[in-house]
């Protein structure tokens, strides 16, 4: 009874239950979004530019993300939040560069899967999240896939969490399946928002497919079903390359990666 | 000193940079959603003449447009080749070739999102231009957002350069020693590695430092936090916000509503 006084456990109580519904009220957004798009797939993609589609689509899936980084951010310790800026302008860069280029590719999560692998998945998540958020003072086109970024942030640290960057060769796989999940997620943003995509190189993809004769919707996401696991992989990879290529005084650092076992060789503390 | 009761006229309209961002928010976000739900070319392009004079006025124009041309001239082509060239719902062909076909509908298609896309990214662009990163901390610590948001937020923004500046010095020191950069992919692989690990191994020294040297200065305590900066705002803003706040929902539900011209999903 008297030891409650001395830890002051009801403020830290009731802080920790507004993070967790933040974080429900956040993951409900973003998969209430997705599921309703899906099941309401509108009849009016392709007879205008579907406007109340775009409306959902952009505002589920951003407030979604703001609300997880919210609840996330203050979790997570100071080593942590001081490292996200660096992931992110590593995000930028990367992704500026290569969305310039004919590749149909992105290589704009290396930082966020870095954060996922060092930190865990909701630093992960928060990461993937704020990305796309600061990444849109430069080019706001990126700004409605912020929840795609996080989802992205937190399968990386579920995948680190769970062993598969202690064998490099599981590392493509976990970015394989991230991307599938990635592209399914992302797939209706770009259909409703953009109605399509903004590069020329995944246009190529899509317009191939429409070709076909394809949908508008299933046309993006068969484009993002061959774009995102690819991309994934090669990021997984890149990032197994960089943190095994760090001290091991540095990784160690992290409490996630001790106390997960994320790398080979890094034991409990 | 620009303080609440500083030299500007307290009343009127606010001079562009006297404009509080949470107001310029308000008004892009709204401009945003009404362009985005009515979905039509003429209001489209009113809002985009509209943002032209805005920032005119603010003196961004130059930066705004030409940063929208970069991200706009590559999506109009995406959008051309994907609706303009391949869209299966159109009916009046203007040219074929193949399986290419050019029909009205399908840039008709085309031309529509790429107005909506442009009001997107014109706005965002005139906002994030006409925002100073100082401000954002201000109005953090003053609505109490939690620190790290405001942190990473502003310090990303200012970190880009140093990290560039960096890399550039890394990749010089690189060649000095014989780096090869060479255009196959194992060298491109190669020089990658040999530029990325030791980035990242300063910047990650440079990050445990500052992440000490915040601790110690209390960061993301409990304690409320105070600016010494004043952040531009007036109580015609703050009547403009709340209008805004409210009738946005209004305008949705009526425009979407039963009864009326919306396109409901």
């Amino acid at each position: 009874m008297s030891s409650s006084s001395l830890t002051l456990p009801e403020a830290g109580q009731a802080a920790t239950r507004n993070r967790r519904i933040l974080e429900i009220l956040g993951a409900a957004a973003i998969a209430g979004t997705y599921i309703y798009l899906v099941l309401n797939q509108p009849a009016d993609i392709a007879s205008g530019p579907g406007s109340a589609s775009a409306l959902i689509a952009l505002s589920g899936f951003l407030a979604g993300a703001i609300l997880l980084v919210v609840a996330v951010l203050p979790t997570l310790p100071t080593t942590t939040v001081v490292l996200i800026p660096v992931a992110l302008v590593l995000n930028i860069v990367m992704g500026q560069f290569v969305g310039s280029t004919l590749v149909p590719f992105y290589l704009d999560a290396i930082g966020t899967v870095l954060i996922a692998v060092l930190a865990g998945p909701a630093a992960g998540a928060a990461t993937g999240a704020l990305s796309s958020i600061v990444w849109s003072f430069f080019n706001p086109t990126v700004l409605p896939f912020a929840a795609g970024a996080a989802l992205i942030g937190f399968l990386a640290g579920l995948a680190a969490r769970h062993g598969f960057f202690r064998r490099f060769y599981l590392a493509p796989v976990a970015g394989f399946i991230t991307g599938v999940l990635a592209g399914v997620v992302s797939a209706p943003v770009a259909a409703f928002v953009f109605g399509g995509t903004s590069g020329l190189a995944t246009g190529a993809i899509v317009s191939a497919f429409r070709a076909m004769g394809d949908s508008l919707l299933a046309a993006i996401t068969k484009q993002a079903l061959i774009s995102d696991p690819m991309d994934k992989a090669i990021v997984f990879t890149l990032v197994a390359l960089l943190v095994y290529a760090l001290p091991r005084r540095l990784t160690l650092q992290f409490p996630f990666v001790r106390r997960f076992r994320v790398l080979a060789g890094s034991r409990d503390s | 000193m620009c303080g609440a009761s500083g030299s500007w006229p307290e009343a009127g309209i606010p001079r562009p940079g006297r404009i509080s961002p949470l107001t310029g928010l308000t008004a892009v976000v709204a401009a945003i959603v009404v362009t985005t739900a009515v979905g039509h070319w003429s209001l489209s392009l009113a809002v985009l003449l509209a943002a032209a004079v805005a920032t005119a006025a603010a003196r961004t124009a130059r930066r705004v447009w030409s940063a929208a041309a970069l991200i706009l001239l590559p999506f109009a082509a995406s959008l051309l080749l994907t609706h303009g060239l391949f869209f299966p719902e159109g009916h009046t062909v203007l040219w074929a070739w193949g399986p290419a076909r050019l029909t009205v509908e399908g840039l008709g298609f085309a031309g529509a999102m790429l107005l909506r896309g442009a009001v997107l990214v014109v706005l965002l662009l005139a906002l994030s231009f006409s925002i100073r990163p100082a401000d954002v901390m201000a109005l953090s610590a003053k609505y109490e957002v939690p620190a790290q948001l405001a942190f990473v937020l502003c310090s990303t923004l200012t970190i880009a350069p140093d990290i560039s500046r960096r890399a550039q010095r890394i990749r010089e020191a690189q060649q000095l020693r014989g780096l090869h950069t060479g255009t196959s992919l194992p060298a491109r692989a190669a020089s990658f590695r040999a530029l990325a690990v030791p980035l990242l191994l300063s910047v990650m020294n440079d990050a445990g430092q500052r992440a000490a040297a915040l601790e110690v200065r209390g960061f993301g305590g409990p304690a409320a936090r105070t600016s010494l900066r004043e952040v531009p705002d007036s109580r015609l803003q703050a009547v403009f916000r709340w209008t805004v706040a409210a009738g946005l929902p209004v305008f949705l539900v009526l425009w979407f509503g039963p009864g009326w011209g919306g396109s409901a999903p």
